[in-house]
């Protein structure tokens, strides 16, 4: 843990400006520790993303999709967030599914909002990419919406999403008339063209035409097949994007990492965030 | 062209999404038979999908072209029946494995002979481009095959489960995780002409948690799995299969495939690794990894141009067959004490 703890602090203390993290228990333990440790400065941003799909997925093969159900509900109704939309009882007739979701992401972001180091600020809370891209092939707009304002009202920060499919994503919400102005996007932005889909040109064409840009990109280095420095060449080429969220594994590797990034991001006017420090592999293994 | 879903867990969900992203693709249905969830299904999904809780009166209201089955493993035989029956040439994919025993698996490739549509099964490594390069690396530069070793191991069940999955006669690790490992290892090197198993209970009561098999081939390869959904540490499943042959060893996961030459004792050469990210892969739509869109295209293509598929029923029997064979010789595999 304390590790893990030096490798955020010196991220940060090397450049980067925010901490983007998947709602994991351990990160609940990270956050605490952070606090604990008094290290980071002023306005440093945290970028939650819910929730932990794998988790759920374990969960719906150890008990079923009732069972996930029924659990994931079951720990909501014990909720404080969540008294009013159980207080007809839990039955499928009197299913609120909208009053369900905003009281998830509530509870799921209350315990990392009670962690959060003093010091930090919460810049975003982003919907993990399995949801994202469920809602947008089933066409499923409203589900994105709900969550989109809830965040907004709620905690009075930019929505975001993590999406696989950065194109379509822009046209579903182009479409539907739905506010993209604070909308933020992480989504996958390397030479390969590794989870950028429909294609890599593709993606490019739609962050050139974006007006007003809050795309973050994620999965600069394809899962750990270039290398930083052509990974940065790449990255350095693209207009508009925002942000850029580097996962690294040790202290020197933070150091390194975030060094060269201000160099390249002060330049361009982006900011550079660490994502979860220990390397893992993406959560894209999700189904059998 | 319409589409149901039949069974809305994680694959269910996953196709769904997945088909509807394709071009004049529709998902126009679902079907699910639990109340509670159908009710949700009602709430969360969009007004222009109709929600079912009977399979019959869905096919007949909706008059869909194809219909993706999802349901748990002991179900598929009952519900493709009923699909058929209400239309005949409905084509239907069916989340693997085909069946719970070979039996079942037999009866449904009787049922579908010679009927119009398109019957797949949904083994989505053989559309992976890094298991299609080694597979073309098998055929074309591993010279004579001695043997193979290969192991599909995961976290999942770290005590006992509730689920289907965890039920004697719909689940156990070899035909919930395994089928995948079998059907690659029946697609690289063809069905064995033997099987020698051991099975092992760690949580689960009704089901093996753990099978070990040394598989034995016309040819005379020989080569053992490993299937253990209740190993420590795995985040998420982990597959691995390396062939030796005369010429050098291929390895292949689902990250990348490894072909090291060797053909002198004293050092092998680096040889040459392709990563999955050095494929050129453009999917429509993307969710999770690229070939579950890749073999949902190719099942649609096939309902399209009334092709047979790359996996159809007869060929994903096969698993089930060898999947009966191992457990079998684990309840009756004559030990031989000191």
């Amino acid at each position: 843990m304390k590790s893990v703890v030096e490798i955020i602090e010196t991220a940060a203390s090397s450049g980067a400006t925010g901490y983007t993290f998947s709602t994991h228990p351990l990160n609940l333990k990270i956050l605490s520790a952070l606090q604990d440790s008094g290290k980071i400065e002023q306005g440093f941003g945290l970028y939650p993303v819910l929730p932990y799909a794998q988790g759920y997925v374990r969960l719906a093969n150890e008990k079923g999709m009732k069972g996930l159900v029924d659990e994931t509900l079951s720990r909501l109704s014990l909720s404080d967030k969540a008294k009013a939309v159980f207080k007809g009882g839990l039955s499928a007739l009197r299913l609120d599914p909208i009053g369900i979701l905003k009281a998830y992401v509530d509870m799921e972001l209350a315990g990392y909002l009670s962690e959060k180091p003093v010091n930090a600020t919460l810049r975003s809370v982003l919907l993990h990419e399995v949801v994202t891209d469920l809602c947008l092939g089933l066409r499923d707009v409203h589900l994105l919406d709900v969550f989109a304002q809830h965040v907004r009202e709620k905690y009075h920060v930019s929505p975001g999403f993590v999406t696989y499919n950065l194109a379509n994503f822009v046209a579903l919400f182009r479409k539907e008339g739905l506010s993209m102005k604070d909308v933020v996007i992480m989504t996958p932005f390397n030479s390969v063209g590794f989870q950028m889909s429909p294609s890599r040109h593709s993606c490019e064409s739609c962050l050139s035409a974006l007006p007003e840009s809050n795309v973050i990109a994620m999965s600069i280095m394809a899962g750990g097949y270039l290398k930083f420095n052509e990974a940065m060449d790449y990255i350095s080429s693209l207009p508009n994007l925002s942000g850029v969220a580097v996962g690294v594994s040790s202290k020197e590797h933070a150091h390194n990492t975030f060094m060269k990034l201000r160099t390249i991001t002060e330049v361009s006017g982006q900011s550079a965030q660490i994502s979860e420090p220990v390397k893992q592999p993406s959560e894209d293994e999700l189904f059998e | 062209m319409k589409i149901s879903v039949v069974g809305l867990g994680k694959m269910g969900l996953l196709h769904a999404a997945i088909v509807n992203s394709l071009p004049d693709v529709s998902v126009t249905s679902v079907c699910e038979k639990d109340l509670f969830l159908s009710v949700a299904a009602k709430a969360v999904l969009p007004k222009s999908v109709t929600v079912y809780r009977d399979v019959k009166q869905m096919v007949s209201e909706e008059q869909p072209d194809a219909v993706f089955v999802t349901t748990p493993t002991d179900t598929h035989v009952s519900i493709i029946d009923d699909l058929l029956k209400t239309r005949m040439n409905l084509s239907v994919f069916v989340e693997k494995p085909l069946a719970a025993s070979h039996e079942q698996a037999r009866i449904v490739c009787e049922a579908t002979k010679g009927l119009p549509g398109v019957h797949m099964v949904g083994f989505q490594k053989r559309f992976s481009p890094v298991f299609q390069k080694a597979h073309e690396l098998l055929n074309n530069v591993l010279e004579e095959p001695i043997f193979f070793r290969a192991y599909c191991l995961s976290s999942d069940v770290l005590r006992e489960g509730s689920a289907w999955r965890s039920k004697r006669g719909s689940g156990g690790v070899l035909l919930d995780s395994a089928p995948h490992l079998l059907d690659v290892v029946i697609w690289f090197f063809g069905e064995p002409e033997s099987v020698i198993a051991v099975k092992k209970h760690v949580y689960s009561h009704q089901v093996e948690d753990y099978v070990h098999a040394i598989l034995s081939f016309q040819s005379g390869l020989q080569g053992h799995i490993d299937a253990c959904w209740s190993v420590t540490n795995y985040r998420l499943p982990e597959f691995l299969l390396e062939i030796h042959g005369k010429n050098g060893m291929l390895t292949v996961t689902d990250d990348f495939v490894h072909f090291a030459p060797g053909k002198q004792t004293d050092g092998n050469a680096e040889g040459r690794v392709y990563h999955r990210q050095s494929f050129p892969t453009s999917t429509p739509f993307l969710l999770t990894d690229p070939e579950y869109s890749l073999e949902d295209v190719a099942f649609i293509d096939a309902v399209r141009t009334q092709t047979t598929p790359e996996v159809d029923f007869v060929q994903a029997a096969k698993v089930n067959a060898l999947i009966d064979r191992i457990l079998e010789n684990t309840e009756q595999g004559r030990r031989i004490s000191p």
